[in-house]
């Protein structure tokens, strides 16, 4: 019997009802399933042991304690700490500083500009050795920028630049700057503190105190605990509050939508709104026993209720409440601040409000604060550093030798970016302490990679803000990549190395020795957890300073068709991280659609510029050029533009990258009369459609 | 036979009697459908390669081109159920000379869908899932069961059809199969009309169910929201109209009588009763949603429009334009009579069923749901419209081929027997 | 799968829109913890997989009247799902003591008839693979798995922390369920022994978790009676695990569609529904 086609297919049908009897087509039918979810290209998560270490984020200025979950040694989880003084909650930004230890934009290797222009990598001791003898060579000729207020790596910077002989140390514009300012003009020696905790009634003034201003953690869990939930029943009473919140500013921003009330007023005005607020404090029958509290009185009396409506656009009946509830509140406490560029006037005259409402060193008051202390002898104080203007050495003619810059952003975060950026490249030698590629590392002819906060030893003394001394050490968790450096060790070396002594080889003897001044117990070094310190610190001379106040405050003419009103978002991140991966999502279609992002306008504004939402509009001022779209949104004050910063990087990595445009470009910086800070939250705006 | 008429090269293949274009304009024409389709099957590669993200579907639009095109086709398709529930059950005798191409309509449609959907799941190798997993509360699920079954019984109807091919049907095994399948075929019939009528339903059940979308939301009778009769209702009334209207279309692209006119008309007649009905039920259904269910979800009238894009002119269109206009012209018999006239209220009643499928599918999920939510607008892109066209060109070629080889109108002879040669051009050779 | 199945244990959520600033720290801690994957451009709102989304509400009234509030909107965890009795496969279904809606991610044919039925757009589509930047693979927790492309994801009320939270009672010698002061079944895990990333890390507490069957939990008694307390589209008849909480009328008016002239105090009249 042959195999003819009859035969073949008897087989072929047999074998076909035999495989479907057997569990293989089943078994591969099952197996689909399991194959379409394990696709050998999609990551599995390692598995491990999890393990927990306490930190500090050196990454968020706004006082973020946290714990880090590690899986198998590595860090994969930031979660809360809410054991800590400051800690409770995260902030978006430090949530992902794991995820940021992988991002894109981390530098890994020293870079060195060639002749060329290029960059290419070199070894660390290369980069040591380079560095060394740049810095020989510039001496008493090199500056120093250092973007971290509250590590001691600015104490060894400083301490090294005075062992130099240079006198270009300086830190980047911040609220504690101008505070530090203010405070020193109105003969405070000491730091302001907000005891927000004790405080019955919070009037904020500008300070975002919510989102980014001031120990943003711990003032928002004081907001939380200070709230219950609101329980009604039917007819029946709500529940109080034992904190009422007020803010004030130009823009309706995150703090605003949960405040009892929202006082809008034209942004750069919060300084006179204070004052105007002094005034009828005083009519009211306060006084301060200083010695110019008479010459203050004639000052403020100049900013009348309507003075004061006119000028800040707040309304007069919500003014005179607000005032009455600061007479009424057991412990009020004001606020003035804003996100950067303020000025030390402002926060004068929140001072002098504060003292005519006498609440200074007294329970949910302004407290002062002892400055920080300092274990290298030969450091300038930070007051001295703060007294250094960062703008004004940019605008200097004569450049420095030479510019070390430490986890600072100027080329993107300094107003007028690109004439800062301009004033950057013209420094013969430019070096930079970085975690991320960002536009000031761009500049840069030595680009020197500086670990996160997860993989360095460091420290955080006082955030501003804060209602006490404190002082944190933060430790690296898991394995820190082999090619970043920790500035402060590799300056204490090179300053060996060219015979400059600064008493400590190592920058953890240095945090040891720091902490066991902040009478930290057990291990110095173990990290997280804070020393709390309820010391005060004397008030001194105060006096009002009306003749420097009233310059500081006078108001001036328009710059621009209209005021602009910088805000911020803290899940854009820092000027140094830019956004961090997840938090692009975060991010709603009204406040950017593609690359382009938005400026609020109310619609009374937007109809006089014959302008309407969506509209895709330019911004200008002095020279700089943003666009934007713009966004109709009714939670401005008239005639005011709003715009978010934190977005038009350049640098970095994708999630950062051609995302709107950098709100700083249109920001320019002028001197503020008698304090000799710059500031610029009085710009202006002019706007067209593009 | 027309004296002067050259036999093509596969006239050996071509049904008996039957005069058919040059080999070469025949292969042309399939060529250029052929483009068509492989424009779709890179569309389609790109979709299975790289994921659902190259289409412009999203979180709001999970539905879109693709699931309007398929209910579309469903719908349209229906006219092979419903014709052969008419022929083989209710025995309306005169219909056999358009049961054959109604059944290669209805495969290409629910073939064509399967296609469709296939590159519509995310997961198309776990498309076999909803039987094995299946939920029985889903209409999803019985849509799944009833399509699938029913694409089986088109298959069973086609195959006597292929089975009668001149050379296939000398091959006496093939001959006996298709005579049997053609005895039993009345059972066929009622199989596929009770399927189809479940699908059918059940694909407007799907959404008549989506109580948290007040756009498709519907009250209705038992486990069945009024959307499901709606479905089964606007189905039956339009399949038939586009079984006609294809055949009018063949007509005039072969140059050849295909199907008698007073067959059409009564395809029509059949359009525009079935339109009767659903017209008035449509009609009571959105009066209802109006009145009584949008102000049950604290909603009103205009709310349920955005713009031009979702504006109440698709309403007025749906209903009025395509619905009561055609359903007036198809249910008149002096209207019927002229082609003109039953072919353009053919072609509404075809359109209204479309734009009830779209509305549906896309302005359902348009609409914000949430107070606080905006309208979304979504525009299909290439990458969504070439798989469409591949159907459309996938059909062309069988409908093409069938035509060619297979005796799909038992008319075709008689109607062209007296006809002079050459007296009528066969402008496309086909 | 099947309609309002009742149990000892419905975990639930208070969320305080008086307390909510917008800040987003839940929206990114939420993807940190479920492994969703990092998007360069975030800007189509509709493409882009957020398990948790926080909306901006307006008062709509003109500058100075205008009022702001931020909703966080999580999968509100229905007992009676638009979405769950509509998915063929059975890839999505309330069926675990808790009342956490699954989804389970290799069962999912990707049909995305869910998404269209859900009315508070908590599901997204995976409309491509995840890619993660080179290396932050390994920031990726073990606790839940990555998902294909091709597949629809939700909010799971980080469902691996209660499983987690169990172990540890069971570890400890415990039984899960025991009968508590009010004879009813209640889950033995501690009340913070179980509580979402997103209630984790929220600085204002404006997230509350618990179960919203025991009356020792938080959330029930900030739900109970509660007149500040409402749920998103309530009329639907959804039966949702999520609260929300505010004393300004206009934000719970927005939980809702009302007609011009409706009262929100009023009973709301429920939809009805089939299965």
């Amino acid at each position: 019997m042959g195999f003819d086609r009859r035969a073949f297919l008897k087989i072929a049908a047999g074998a076909s009802a035999g495989i479907m009897v057997t569990p293989v087509p089943w078994k591969l039918l099952d197996d689909v399933s399991i194959w379409s979810q394990n696709w050998s290209w999609i990551p599995v998560p390692a598995r491990g042991a999890s393990t927990y270490a306490e930190v500090f984020s050196k990454m968020d200025p706004f006082g973020v304690p946290m714990k880090i979950r590690k899986v198998g040694g590595l860090p994969v989880r930031v979660l809360p700490l809410p054991e800590h003084p400051l800690g409770g909650g995260l902030s978006p930004l430090s949530i992902a500083e794991v995820q940021m230890l992988y991002s894109p934009g981390r530098l890994r290797r020293p870079l060195l500009r060639g002749a060329d222009g290029k960059l290419t990598e070199i070894s660390w001791p290369q980069a040591s050795k380079k560095l060394q003898d740049e810095l020989k060579n510039a001496g008493g000729k090199a500056a120093f920028i250092s973007g971290d207020e509250t590590s001691s790596v600015t104490e060894v910077l400083s301490a090294f630049a005075n062992a130099l002989g240079s006198e270009d140390m300086y830190l980047m514009p911040s609220e504690a700057q101008s505070a530090a300012k203010a405070a020193e003009l109105m003969g405070i020696d000491a730091r302001l503190g907000y005891d927000i905790e004790q405080s019955d009634h919070l009037l904020a003034v500008g300070a975002n105190i919510l989102e980014n201003w001031g120990t943003v953690l711990r003032n928002r869990r004081v907001f939380a605990n200070s709230r219950p939930h609101s329980f009604r029943k039917d007819g029946g009473e709500e529940t109080g509050d034992s904190l009422s919140l007020v803010y004030a500013g130009p823009v309706q921003n995150n703090t605003a939508a949960v405040a009892g009330a929202w006082l809008p007023v034209y942004p750069g005005t919060e300084g006179i709104l204070a004052l105007g607020m002094a005034n009828m404090l005083i009519e009211a029958g306060k006084t301060v026993a200083a010695r110019d509290f008479e010459e203050f009185k004639a000052l403020a009396s100049a900013y009348t209720p309507e003075k004061t409506a006119e000028l800040t656009g707040v309304d007069g009946k919500k003014l005179e409440a607000e005032v009455a509830r600061l007479l009424t509140a057991q412990k009020p406490l004001l606020i003035v601040g804003s996100s950067a560029g303020g000025g030390a006037g402002p926060i004068m005259a929140g001072v002098a409000v504060n003292a005519l409402l006498g609440n200074i060193n007294k329970p949910g008051g302004l407290v002062l604060l002892p400055k920080a202390a300092k274990v290298l002898k030969g450091a300038s104080d930070l007051a001295e550093i703060y007294r250094n203007d960062l703008i004004k050495f940019f605008e200097r003619e004569e450049k420095p030798a030479l510019l070390l810059i430490h986890e600072a952003n100027p080329a993107f975060a300094l107003p007028n970016a690109q004439a800062c950026a301009a004033a950057l490249k013209a420094v013969p030698f430019k070096v930079c302490f970085s975690t991320f590629m960002d536009e000031t590392a761009a500049l840069c002819d030595l680009i020197l990679p500086l670990g996160m906060g997860l993989e360095r030893l460091d420290d955080v003394e006082t955030p501003y803000g804060s209602g006490k001394i404190g002082y944190c050490i933060s430790t690296a968790v898991g394995r820190p990549d082999a090619g970043v450096l920790n500035t402060a060790n590799v300056i204490l070396n090179i300053a060996r190395r060219l015979g400059k002594d600064l008493g400590f080889e190592l920058y953890a003897d240095i945090l040891k020795a720091k902490a066991g001044l902040y009478g930290k117990g057990g291990d110095p070094l173990a990290g997280g957890f804070a020393v709390e310190s309820a010391e005060r610190a004397e008030a001194g001379a105060f006096s009002f300073r009306p003749e420097v106040l009233g310059k500081a405050l006078a108001p001036d003419e328009a710059r621009g068709k209209l005021r602009l009103a910088v805000y911020g978002r803290a899940s854009l991140g820092t000027d140094k991280t830019g956004i961090p991966p997840y938090n692009n999502k975060t991010l709603r279609a009204d406040e950017l659609a593609g690359s382009l992002m938005s400026v609020l306008l109310n619609r009374a504004t937007a109809a006089r510029n014959n302008l309407a939402d969506g509209d895709k509009v330019s911004l200008e001022s002095g020279g700089g050029k943003i666009v934007a779209r713009v966004r109709v949104f009714e939670g401005i004050i008239n005639d005011t533009a709003g715009v978010c910063r934190g977005f038009g990087h350049t640098a970095l990595d994708e999630f950062s990258r051609d995302k709107g445009a950098n709100v700083m470009e249109v920001v320019r910086p002028v001197p503020e009369p008698e304090t000799g800070l710059n500031f610029w939250a009085k710009a202006g705006v002019d706007i067209k459609k593009a | 036979m027309a004296p002067n008429y050259i036999p093509p090269a596969d006239a050996a293949l071509i049904p008996q009697d039957c005069e058919r274009g040059p080999l070469s304009c025949f292969a042309l024409w399939l060529g250029a459908l052929s483009v068509i389709l492989l424009i779709g099957v890179y569309a389609a590669y790109l979709v299975l390669s790289r994921g659902l993200g190259m289409t412009a579907l999203d979180d709001y639009f999970g539905f879109g081109l693709w699931i309007t095109f398929d209910l579309g086709v469903i719908a349209l398709g229906a006219g092979a159920f419903f014709t052969g529930l008419l022929r083989y059950i209710l025995n309306i005798d005169p219909l056999k000379n358009v049961i054959n191409l109604a059944v290669i309509i209805g495969f290409i449609c629910y073939t064509g869908a399967m296609i469709v959907l296939v590159l519509d799941i995310g997961q198309p190798l776990r498309a076999w899932f909803g039987y094995w997993h299946a939920n029985v509360h889903s209409m999803l699920t019985e849509v799944i069961f009833c399509i699938t079954c029913y694409c089986i019984v088109l298959i069973i109807e086609y195959i006597p059809l292929i089975l009668e091919q001149k050379q296939i049907n000398r091959v006496p095994l093939f001959h006996a199969i298709a005579h049997n399948l053609h005895v039993v075929m009345p059972l066929f019939a009622g199989m596929g009309a009770f399927l189809s009528t479940f699908h059918q339903g059940s694909l407007g059940g799907m959404y008549g169910v989506l109580f948290g979308r007040p756009y498709a939301f519907r009250d209705g009778f038992f486990i069945w929201p009024w959307t499901f009769f709606l479905f089964i209702l606007s189905a039956v009334a339009s399949g038939p109209a586009l079984t006609m209207l294809i055949a009018a279309l063949m007509e005039k692209m072969t140059g050849r009588k295909l199907v008698s006119q007073d067959v059409k008309m009564l395809m029509g007649k059949i359009a525009g009763t079935m339109l009767l009905v659903y017209t008035v039920f449509k009609i009571l259904d959105t009066g209802a949603w109006i009145c009584g269910l949008a102000p049950s979800a604290g909603l009103t009238f205009d709310q349920f429009f955005y713009g031009w894009i979702y504006g109440k002119w698709l309403l007025f269109a749906e209903i009025a334009l395509c619905g009561v206009l055609p359903c007036f012209m198809l249910c008149s018999a002096s209207m019927r009579a002229n082609p003109r006239l039953l072919y353009a209220a053919a072609v509404l009643d075809c359109t209204g069923v479309v734009i009830n499928r779209y509305v549906l599918t896309v302005q359902t999920l348009a609409m914000p749901s949430m107070p606080f939510d905006q309208w979304a607008t979504y525009v299909p892109n290439w990458v969504e419209w070439a798989p469409c066209f591949l159907v459309l060109a996938y059909g062309g070629i069988l409908l093409s081929l069938s035509y060619r080889y297979l005796p799909v109108f038992p008319q075709e002879v008689e109607l062209n027997g007296g006809q002079r040669p050459g007296s009528k051009p066969n402008t496309w050779g086909l | 799968m099947s309609a309002n199945k009742h149990f000892n244990v419905k975990w639930g959520m208070a969320i305080d829109l008086d307390k909510c600033t917008g800040c987003g720290a839940c929206m990114v801690a939420c993807q940190a913890e479920n492994n969703l994957a990092p998007l360069a451009d975030a800007s189509n709102k509709q493409r882009v997989p957020n398990w948790l989304v926080v909306y901006e509400l307006s008062n709509k009234k003109s500058f100075p009247d205008h009022e702001i509030a931020y909703l966080p909107r999580p999968c509100q965890q229905c007992a009676e799902q638009p979405c769950a009795t509509v998915c063929p496969v059975v890839a999505t279904e309330r069926n675990e003591e808790g009342g956490i809606v699954s989804q389970i991610y290799p069962r999912c044919i990707g049909c995305r008839y869910c998404m269209a039925a859900c009315p508070y757009h908590a599901r997204c589509f995976n409309w491509f693979d995840p890619v993660w930047p080179k290396g932050m693979e390994k920031a990726l927790t073990p606790d839940v798995s990555t998902r294909p492309r091709g597949v629809v994801e939700k909010c799971t009320f980080c469902h691996h922390r209660f499983m987690q939270a169990k172990d540890k009672v069971r570890a400890g010698g415990g039984e899960v369920y025991v009968r508590g002061t009010d004879n009813k079944l209640h889950c033995a895990v501690p009340e913070d022994g179980y509580v979402t990333s997103c209630a984790e890390v929220c600085p204002n507490g404006a997230i509350v978790f618990g179960d919203l069957n025991n009356p020792e939990h938080r959330v029930h008694r900030l739900v109970t009676g509660n007149a500040n307390a409402f749920r998103l589209l309530e009329r639907l008849g959804t039966d949702t695990a999520v609260y929300y909480i505010s004393r300004r009328e206009w934000v719970r008016r927005l939980g809702d569609n009302y007609l011009p002239d409706e009262d929100t105090q009023k009973p709301k009249q429920i939809l009805p529904k089939r299965h």
